[in-house]
């Protein structure tokens, strides 16, 4: 606008033909109702024809925040004749290439007169809009659109259009869709934002910002499935959305990357709908890159390390989480902010080698829980409990050891006195509990983890079984796994079947077990052949059962009742489809042995140990061949267990042949100390570890 | 995809019905499961999309059967010929009634009356009783998650809850909801790239699953149950925009107590600075109620999670905002944070987050007169 700023109470001017006027008359004819001898004051004193005296009449009154006499200054002009005056003729309307530069001389001359008549109905869907009226709103402001659509029906020229009629146009094309939202008319709302965003209307990058964040927001929330777009706009090889959320996620995108390119102004709701909308599809990792976009300076940068630090987490990229974390953790940067805090301990207390980091995160958690924050001090002694029970489990000396697993529960009990209610807590006091063999606390922990979950949770039925086994209750773990079997759909069903298959080797009931593992290999095969890479599931996604321990299982379960055969056979099978592994190694070394070749049972046995340096089993067998050979060999066997039970030190099979080897060497006492411990250990050992349903 | 879900499933878990667990209702075992009730059903739905379904004003045989019979329910009920599925949507002192009756503590029973009319009305494929029924389904969903670990009857609403369950199968066709997340370095349908020439080879990488593909369930199996109710909640959530704002309460105060957290300490920001008074007045009062609190908490996982903030999410920012929506809303969202941040869950550390800034950004932004980009600026000069 060439004139100054309007500032209330000034005295408003006409201008027009090179002739100005004061309104102030023409205000108080208006005033007075007089509409008609308004307007001829105007045609006179500026020499305006009907129409053009008019739309300035109802621009005073929209500005004079008189809406109704607006309303009624508008309705005096027939704007539809008016429109049609303006569209080019029939002849026109196809304009070859070469007509092209007498159709523009044209447009120049109607330019000015649609201006006014696309000025008036405006300004009319805009006082009905003030006045909440707004579906008529809706159909005036539509009628801009449309005018616009017949007079320029090549689309808006770039270089040669008024000013002025392109803001209008632009007001128009906003309006819009907004109007409908606001009428609650969504199937139109979509309509009016797809052709806003879709035609050629050649408006602003912030306008077109605007509109295309607001479309986004809607899409986002309205809660209506939009639909795709129809065919006619689609463009062979572009990318089609073909949902809400695709196409929200879409326009949210292009406008980051407009605002990286420095066309649109900074705007942080666009980064947080995009984050919603993209934690909600699971694709953080997508979320992570867009934040990593953008440009330094515009967002605090231990924000943005602790926002990709969820987004890694949440794609299950932890280590890179951890690394931003312990930048943003810095002592320089904000060591004592809670949620990375927190964050940076849960990853630690799944990686026993990072668990003594987990313990400090965890600890500060602690001391920094204050005020408003003080209810995640459950959450930080939780974890506090979590690191320490890791980090026990690779402690080299058993004072150590057991300083920490009682530091552990002490905080874990500390946590679960603060929330009651948290069944997570209850889950993991019941698993330390077990794996510190204090096996009636467990299985209180267990049962009412089960309770309170309503049997909703795999893993809580799967530690009640567990714990029932390690007290030798084997007929109840029975029942548990059953129970547990009846309310899990088939496809989920593969760990429990594990444990039932291990369940019935422990009741010595082999071909019962044969059975159970031939429908769980059954099961394994089926899912494999069915689902491809797009399968996310809920429960089992951490301990799905692969084929290649049910090979396993059953190889070594036909080794320990001697049929050599068929142990071979599934052996086969297991080692198709992982070639090196210690654990095949190490059931060939057993079979080796069955059939009574020594020498190659140890040789395997051996190989199995350069694969796998930790591999507890291995040592206890190279150790026990090995305290056969004769005294001499007796100290290196003595020292493979030792160094089994280091790594393991609740494995029974390891104290028991140190035992022996201690008795071949005559010290008694401390032999009789090794087989007491593996007789506590054998009334106290699960199926499969307490570790691995963690 | 070359694989078809559906067709592989049925392969495999086409004898799992046979296993029940402890009371399940004859209505449970009854579901269509077959093919040909499902396209009955998918035909209606997609005939109540269209916004302005123009209902009549008087009610059409099945409606007029289920309003008699839930008149039989609910005696004050004032059935006349205008009434309506429609007009008993809208209808406060009708829903009210039916509320507090779900609430009742043996409400949820193989034997309620108004669980069978829920169960009966939903199957009556008729769209406006279906979407009467959907209106109840956060109070179902609500009562039915937080009783679970209370050991009392519950077959009612598992029968309801797996009719929402079978009817989402169906029209669905058992499959899963895909979402192909775009990549702005390809051209697409609102930008064009200067690289047009490249082939999208990337499109089709970040392919993901929001809603995985549904396998029958004649009966709730505790370890499905989530997903069973994370189902009913996406058939809410396509419905959402038709839902009356008391249905959309109900659904964010049970949030709430799903949560089992009170997250008023994440009120905004700005209250802080004045309010360390109000603060402690809170604190008391958190701490009168802490054992009534974390009562009706329950696991969240993913296949719960993500419908329930959709739903709030649509609570929180939808078009043509409700006042007392939004705050139940905010207070929900409150509490959903504080429980990610307990459960250091990042995703939804991430979902509620964002979602709780919005809401405080729409807050401010309501508190100061906007801009408004579409109005004409006043001039001191009018001129042609």
């Amino acid at each position: 606008m060439d004139s100054g700023e309007y500032e209330e109470g000034m005295v408003v001017e006409f201008s027009a033909n090179g002739n100005s006027m004061k309104s102030t008359d023409v205000e108080a004819k208006l005033d007075e109702g007089n509409i008609h001898e308004a307007e001829s004051s105007l045609r006179e004193g500026l020499s305006l024809n009907f129409e053009e005296a008019r739309a300035l009449l109802g621009k005073l009154e929209y500005q004079r925040g008189n809406l109704e006499g607006a309303l009624r200054v508008f309705d005096g002009i027939d704007l539809q004749a008016a429109i049609e005056r303006l569209q080019p003729s029939i002849t026109e309307k196809t304009p070859s290439k070469k007509g092209r530069s007498r159709a523009d001389s044209q447009h120049s001359v109607s330019q000015h007169a649609a201006t006014l008549v696309l000025d008036a109905i405006y300004l009319k869907a805009k006082s009905l809009h003030k006045l909440g009226r707004l579906t008529e709103a809706a159909h005036e402001c539509k009628k801009v659109l449309d005018a616009v659509e017949k007079i320029f029906h090549q689309g808006i020229p770039d270089a040669q259009v008024d000013s002025r009629l392109q803001e209008t146009v632009s007001r128009a094309v906003e309006l819009l869709p907004e109007l409908w939202k606001q009428a609650g008319s969504y199937q139109e709302t979509i309509s009016a934002y797809r052709r806003a965003l879709l035609s050629q209307w050649n408006l602003d990058n912030d306008c077109c910002a605007r509109i295309q964040k607001a479309f986004a927001v809607f899409l986002l929330y309205s809660g209506l499935e939009a639909g795709p777009p129809s065919l006619g706009v689609q463009v062979e090889g572009s990318y089609v959305p073909k949902n809400n959320l695709e196409e929200a996620i879409l326009l949210l995108m292009i406008l980051l990357r407009n605002l990286f390119q420095g066309k649109t102004k900074w705007d942080p709701s666009l980064t947080e709908h995009l984050t919603f909308a993209l934690s909600i599809c699971n694709q953080t990792c997508v979320l992570a890159k867009q934040l990593e976009e953008i440009m330094p300076g515009v967002y605090p940068r231990v924000d943005r390390w602790n926002s990709l630090a969820l987004c890694y987490s949440g794609a299950g990229q932890n280590k890179a989480a951890l690394n931003l974390l312990r930048k943003s953790l810095h002592k320089h940067e904000r060591p004592d902010e809670l949620m990375p805090l927190l964050l940076a301990a849960k990853i630690c207390s799944e990686d026993s080698h990072v668990a003594a980091e987990g313990v400090g995160y965890a600890q500060r958690a602690v001391s920094n829980s204050q005020g408003k924050d003080e209810h995640l001090k459950a959450v930080g002694l939780r974890l506090l409990g979590l690191c320490l029970g890791k980090q026990a489990k690779i402690s080299s000396s058993d004072f150590e050891r057991s300083r920490l697993q009682s530091e552990a529960l002490k905080s874990l009990s500390e946590a679960v006195a603060l929330e009651k209610n948290n069944s997570d807590l209850i889950f993991e006091l019941g698993v330390q509990y077990a794996e510190h063999r204090n096996l009636n606390t467990a299985l209180r922990y267990a049962k009412k983890y089960v309770d309170e979950t309503g049997g909703s949770v795999l893993k809580g039925w799967r530690l009640l079984a567990l714990v029932l086994s390690a007290q030798q209750r084997f007929s109840e773990a029975h029942v548990v796994t059953d129970a547990a079997l009846d309310e899990t759909a088939k496809w989920e069903q593969g760990p429990l079947l594990r444990l039932k298959a291990k369940l019935k080797v422990s009741q010595s009931l082999p071909m019962d077990a044969i059975e159970t593992y031939r429908y769980l290999l059954a099961l394994v095969q089926a899912q494999r052949k069915s689902f491809g890479p797009l399968r996310v599931n809920s429960q089992t996604e951490d301990d799905k059962v692969n084929e290649f321990e049910v090979w396993h299982g059953l190889s070594n379960l036909y080794a320990s009742l001697s049929y050599w055969k068929d142990a071979e056979i599934c052996l086969g099978k297991a080692r198709e489809l992982k070639h090196y592994a210690a654990e095949t190694l190490h059931t060939e070394g057993i079979i080796l042995e069955g059939c009574g070749k020594s020498h190659e049972a140890l040789a395997t046995y051996i190989d199995a140990l350069m694969l796998e340096p930790y591999f507890v089993p291995g040592k206890i067998v190279v150790a026990m061949l090995m305290s056969k050979m004769g005294p001499k060999a007796l100290p290196v066997a003595r020292s493979l267990l030792s160094d089994a039970l280091r790594l393991d030190p609740n494995n029974r099979k390891a104290w028991y042949y140190l035992g022996m080897i201690h008795r071949d060497d005559g010290r008694m006492a401390d032999a009789a100390d090794c087989f007491q411990a593996a007789t506590m250990l054998e009334e106290s050992d699960p199926i499969e570890s307490f570790s691995s349903i963690m | 995809m070359s694989n078809d879900p559906s067709t592989t499933t049925s392969s495999i878990a086409g004898d799992t019905t046979t296993a029940t667990t402890d009371d399940t209702i004859s209505t449970a075992t009854t579901i269509p499961e077959d093919a040909t009730s499902s396209t009955a059903l998918t035909s209606t739905t997609k005939a109540s999309t269209s916004l302005d379904s123009s209902s009549s004003s008087t009610s059409s045989k099945p409606q007029a059967a289920a309003i008699l019979s839930l008149s039989a329910i609910l005696p004050s009920l004032s059935s006349t010929s205008h009434t309506t599925a429609r007009s008993l949507l809208h209808d406060p002192h009708t829903s009210s009634q039916i509320s507090s009756l779900l609430k009742q503590p043996d409400s949820g029973a193989g034997d309620n009356n108004l669980c069978r009319w829920l169960y009966d009305t939903f199957q009556s494929s008729d769209p406006d009783l279906q979407l009467l029924v959907l209106r109840f389904l956060p109070l179902v969903a609500g009562l039915y998650l937080s009783r679970v670990p209370l050991r009392i009857p519950l077959a009612g609403f598992e029968a309801v809850l797996l009719a929402l369950y079978a009817h989402e199968t169906a029209s669905r066709d058992g499959h899963s909801i895909t979402v192909n997340v775009p990549d702005v370095s390809h051209p697409s349908l609102y930008h064009e790239t200067k690289a047009a020439a490249v082939k999208s080879n990337a499109t089709g990488l970040n392919l993901t699953v929001i809603s995985p593909s549904l396998e029958p369930h004649g009966t709730v199996r505790s370890t499905r149950r989530a997903r069973i109710v994370g189902v009913a909640l996406e058939l809410y959530y396509t419905k959402i925009y038709e839902m009356p704002v008391e249905s959309k309460i109900d659904f964010c105060e049970f949030c709430k107590v799903w949560a089992g957290q009170d997250g008023e300490m994440y009120k905004q920001d700005l209250e802080k600075s004045s309010g360390n008074k109000i603060n402690e007045g809170k604190e008391e009062g958190s701490l009168g109620n802490n054992d009534k609190e974390g009562m009706g908490r329950v696991p969240l996982p993913c296949e719960l999670l993500q419908p329930v903030l959709r739903i709030l999410g649509h609570c929180l920012l939808c078009p043509n905002q409700n006042k007392k929506l939004t705050d139940k809303a905010s207070e929900a969202c409150r509490s959903l944070y504080a429980r990610s941040m307990h459960d250091i869950n990042p995703k939804a550390i991430l979902a509620t987050g964002s979602l709780l800034r919005l809401a405080n950004m729409a807050f401010d932004s309501t508190k100061q007169d906007l801009f408004d980009p579409t109005d004409v600026p006043k001039s001191r000069v009018i001129s042609m």
